[in-house]
């Protein structure tokens, strides 16, 4: 892979890329097996975490994998208090600079901020998930993910269920499925999935509609609550129309289908308590690939740190 | 030019093959080669199937060392990983790391550096195929079945059949 | 002083050809305080004035002589430096792009809403600028929505339109209330269609764009709603509207039944609407970060239909200076705005009139005469082209746009690293 500064999309890498890093994952995944489960490839380097958005798992999930790539981890905590009283990007990247850091992996609530940082910053710049934009390194990890399951990801059907507009998971992960060769249909709430706005991407509006496309996966979407100010549908009635309930998982299980879900996930709301331990949920496959597919990522990443000019 | 073609090299892996079979202990599950990815792991391979004809068994493994490596922040493409395969203990084994050209000898330290996080081996021995001199570290092979003192501007390329369709050994 | 003479030049507003006689003291000085400066010269087709030889005279074959452009929607206020530098460099500005005068809208620097800051403005404008610099008025105390303004100390000041600038009043009894008081003081009410509600925390146009930024879209329908809304209060009132920056088809549509059914209102469209579409966001250039957002093409063709038959009566430049520093933020946090003064005439020929879109007697229309008639509703019905200075204006000349050639003080123009026709002359 040609050397790159920054993952700021999956749309800005070539699909040779997209393997190579795919393929990097396998070989990060065993080392996970050996009894040192560290490498010294990062030695020496400095992570930097930089999220201005609470995320325990994507957080934690990264600082393992530059641990086992042997980097020093550095937490920048972003107090909610020096956002309102509006330090902008510009000074905190100047901060940044100076702490000479040669990896910065940054996550905000605007779109876009990973890329104005990646402008002004020496550092490779990963976006760990920038408002409703991308979030590459999850991509990767399902990519990773369908890939260990089914042998290819080419040619498999994923239906991915709920908050389409909201979802840079539902932006990164079609755009890599895509990439590699699969089907990939949304269904939602009527205001959560946008449309006309993505070509090549058919809708579905119920379960019947999913089961008879005949998808291989199903992968949910957190309600992110959280992101809407004016609610978008009614409250109580997602799980009934769009989770997986009881007599859907019969369904699943009978078709052996997988399912998926970035985490966290909202027991009752898109998923049911049984559906959790059902033979093909690969939501804790996804958890632990993450780790090997961030540790390819930073491995295939190079920072211009190093450069003298 | 090929400095070496195909029947040059079987013979070499023939040599190369007698002499571990003279020099390294063959006892039950004592001997493992360790091929260093990328052509190491072949030439590895070919030299087990020549042991095998003589009645000695010996372990396989094989070795990514990109993770190791010191060179890391190169402006260079890296290419994808590939896994490295060692599913046993090398605790009391006589390891041979197999390697194709032997130069600076950074790629035999980031090898040792891997080989020693599977375990405690008695005995690591260096065995390559091309010994092309320009050594950067104090590092020097057990044995050599190509001594070749290359500028250091010169190329020299094993291509072997398992990877490249055809066995030779260039040098321009 | 001599009379000194143009020959030769293409009328714009009729195409003809003519010569122009120019007489002492005209031109470059006006008298401030919102009243039109009358100017010192006759168009007449060519061959009907006899030039005296000793005459200094100028041949313009080619070249085009029109009034000069007044622009009835531009901020003066250039975030980070003085008042004075803002009217000064706004005012270079507009001549650089062939306009002679503006109507300035309420900022937080300039708070239209009192006598003083008209006063102080008016000197500012006095000593310092180049253009013409008519203040509008504000709707209410700090273009807040709540309390209206001191109409009748605005109108004594001279003020003849009144706007909240990029503020749309969303509490709609207190306009309502404004719109009927305000009315009997012949006032114009200048107001974006918009429905607050809808429109927030959104950045861009709904589509394919937007989608695969993350941003979330400003819908066409918050513009439609809102221009009905004022469309309906205005005439219940009984009060003068002007709709500014349309950007929807259905938004011209709207003004469009209004207008037949005798209403009085009239409308404007920014250059940057009729130029560009939300693709030109493209990877978050905040440059095309705009309020109302950039829409389809089919929008910006309905905005150009709507010049041509004149449901749209003016197209205006929404010159909006924003710091670079300001503009390299992330597309969310960046303040929204284009400038466009420093190439407006140039710009307009450029992708309008060179292309055949637009006719120079429809941009002398709707560039210079429309707008001040909407400025200027008290002034009869006069002379089309009298008491507005004259432009040159050589069609050949190419030039790049660089960070250089801008004198407006910011540097988010569009138009930098194009390349662009005309050459202004301004004043002649």
């Amino acid at each position: 892979m040609k050397p790159r500064k920054d993952l700021l999309t999956i749309g800005s890498l070539s699909t040779e890329d997209i393997n190579t890093i795919l393929d990097s994952a396998t070989a990060m995944k065993d080392i996970f097996t050996k009894s040192v489960k560290k490498v010294p490839a990062l030695k020496g380097k400095s992570v930097l975490t930089l999220f201005y958005e609470p995320s325990t798992r994507t957080r934690s999930s990264f600082e393992v994998a530059a641990h086992r790539l042997s980097a020093d981890v550095t937490t920048f905590t972003v107090s909610t208090s020096s956002v309102v009283k509006g330090e902008s990007v510009h000074d905190t990247i100047d901060t940044l600079m100076s702490m000479k850091m040669d990896y910065i992996i940054v996550r905000h609530k605007h779109s876009g901020i990973p890329a104005v940082i990646a402008r002004h910053c020496k550092a490779a710049v990963i976006n760990a998930g920038d408002g409703a934009h991308a979030h590459p390194s999850q991509a990767f990890l399902d990519a990773f993910t369908i890939r260990e399951k089914y042998g290819t990801v080419a040619g498999k059907r994923v239906v991915i269920i709920g908050d389409i507009l909201h979802s840079r998971v539902a932006r990164s992960t079609s755009c890599i499925l895509r990439r590699l060769g699969a089907e990939v249909a949304y269904m939602g709430p009527g205001p959560l999935v946008p449309l006309q706005q993505h070509s090549g991407i058919p809708r579905f509006t119920n379960w019947d509609q999913i089961f008879d496309w005949k998808p291989d996966v199903i992968y949910l979407l957190r309600v992110q609550n959280e992101r809407m100010d004016t609610p978008f549908f009614p409250a109580g009635d997602y799980h009934q129309a769009f989770g997986v309930t009881e007599e859907r998982l019969a369904r699943i299980d009978d078709l052996n289908l997988s399912i998926m879900h970035p985490g966290p996930v909202n027991r009752g709301v898109e998923i049911c308590d049984a559906a959790m331990d059902y033979r093909n949920t690969l939501i804790n496959d996804q958890v632990e690939n993450g780790i090997a597919a961030r540790m390819s990522i930073l491995y295939h990443l190079t920072p211009q740190t190093q450069q003298h000019d | 030019m090929p400095t070496l073609g195909q029947d040059a090299l079987e013979a070499a892996l023939d040599d190369w093959a007698a002499h571990i079979a003279a020099t390294c202990p063959t006892g039950e599950g004592k001997l493992a080669l360790i091929g260093v990815i990328s052509h190491g792991d072949n030439l590895a391979q070919r030299l087990i199937r020549r042991l095998a004809a003589k009645g000695i068994q010996a372990r396989y493994g094989a070795l990514d060392i990109s993770l190791y490596r010191d060179d890391f922040d190169m402006k260079q493409s890296k290419p994808a990983l590939r896994s490295s395969y060692l599913p046993f203990s090398t605790d009391g084994l006589h390891l041979v790391l197999v390697d194709d050209v032997v130069q600076t000898g950074r790629t035999v330290r980031a090898a040792l550096n891997a080989i020693f996080e599977y375990g405690r081996p008695d005995v690591v021995q260096l065995h390559c195929l091309v010994d092309r001199g320009g050594r950067q570290l104090p590092i020097c092979p057990d044995y050599t079945a190509l001594r070749l003192d290359a500028p250091a501007n010169a190329r020299i390329s094993v291509r072997l059949q398992e990877t490249d369709g055809r066995d030779e050994i260039l040098y321009t | 002083m001599t009379n000194t003479y143009i020959r030769n030049a293409i009328w714009a507003p009729t195409g003809e050809t003519c010569d122009v006689k120019i007489g002492p003291g005209l031109s470059s000085r006006f008298d401030s305080l919102g009243g039109l400066t009358t100017c010192d010269a006759e168009v007449h087709p060519a061959g009907v004035l006899t030039i005296p030889s000793e005459a200094h005279c100028t041949d313009a074959t080619g070249k085009i002589v029109m009034p000069a452009l007044f622009d009835l929607h531009a901020k003066v206020e250039v975030p980070g430096r003085s008042k004075r530098e803002s009217v000064s460099r706004t005012g270079q500005a507009a001549v650089q792009g062939g306009v002679w005068g503006m109507l300035v809208m309420p900022t937080r620097g300039f708070m239209f809403d009192n006598y003083a800051t008209l006063d102080s403005f008016h000197d500012a404008v006095a000593q310092r600028s180049a253009a013409e610099m008519i203040p509008a008025g504000t709707i209410s105390m700090g273009t807040e929505g709540r309390q209206q303004a001191p109409y009748n100390t605005l109108a004594a000041r001279g003020v003849s339109i009144l706007t909240d600038g990029d503020n749309v009043p969303d509490n709609l009894l207190m306009l309502h209330r404004a719109m009927k008081y305000a009315a009997e003081l012949n006032l114009t009410f200048a107001i974006r269609g918009d429905v607050p509600m809808l429109s927030a925390n959104t950045y861009m146009h709904p589509g394919t764009t937007s989608y695969a930024l993350g941003l979330h879209g400003t819908p066409a329908c918050a513009e439609e709603i809102g221009i009905e809304i004022l469309l309906r209060l205005a005439r219940d009132a009984g009060a003068r509207l002007h709709i500014q920056t349309v950007s929807t088809a259905r938004g011209v549509e709207s003004i469009r039944r209004a207008k037949a059914e005798g209403q009085s209102v009239t409308a404007e469209v920014a250059l940057h609407h009729l130029l560009y579409t939300h693709e030109n966001v493209g990877d978050y250039d905040t440059t095309f970060k705009v309020v109302p957002p950039l829409r389809e093409q089919s929008d910006c063709d309905a905005l150009l239909a709507g010049i041509k038959d004149g449901t749209i009566d003016c197209i205006v430049t929404d010159h909006t200076p924003c710091t670079p520093f300001d503009k390299k933020q992330d597309f969310v946090s960046a303040p929204q705005g284009a400038t466009a003064l420093d190439t407006f005439l140039p710009a307009l020929y450029t992708h309008l009139v060179k292309p055949g879109k637009l006719s120079w007697a429809e941009l002398v229309r709707a560039c210079c005469t429309a707008p001040l008639t909407i400025a200027n509703p008290r002034d009869d019905e006069s002379d089309e082209a009298a008491g507005i200075p004259l432009l040159l204006f050589d069609p050949e000349p190419e030039f790049e746009v660089t960070a250089d050639s801008l004198v407006c003080g910011t540097l988010n123009n569009p138009q930098i690293g194009t390349t662009l026709c005309g050459q202004v002359s301004l004043p002649l």
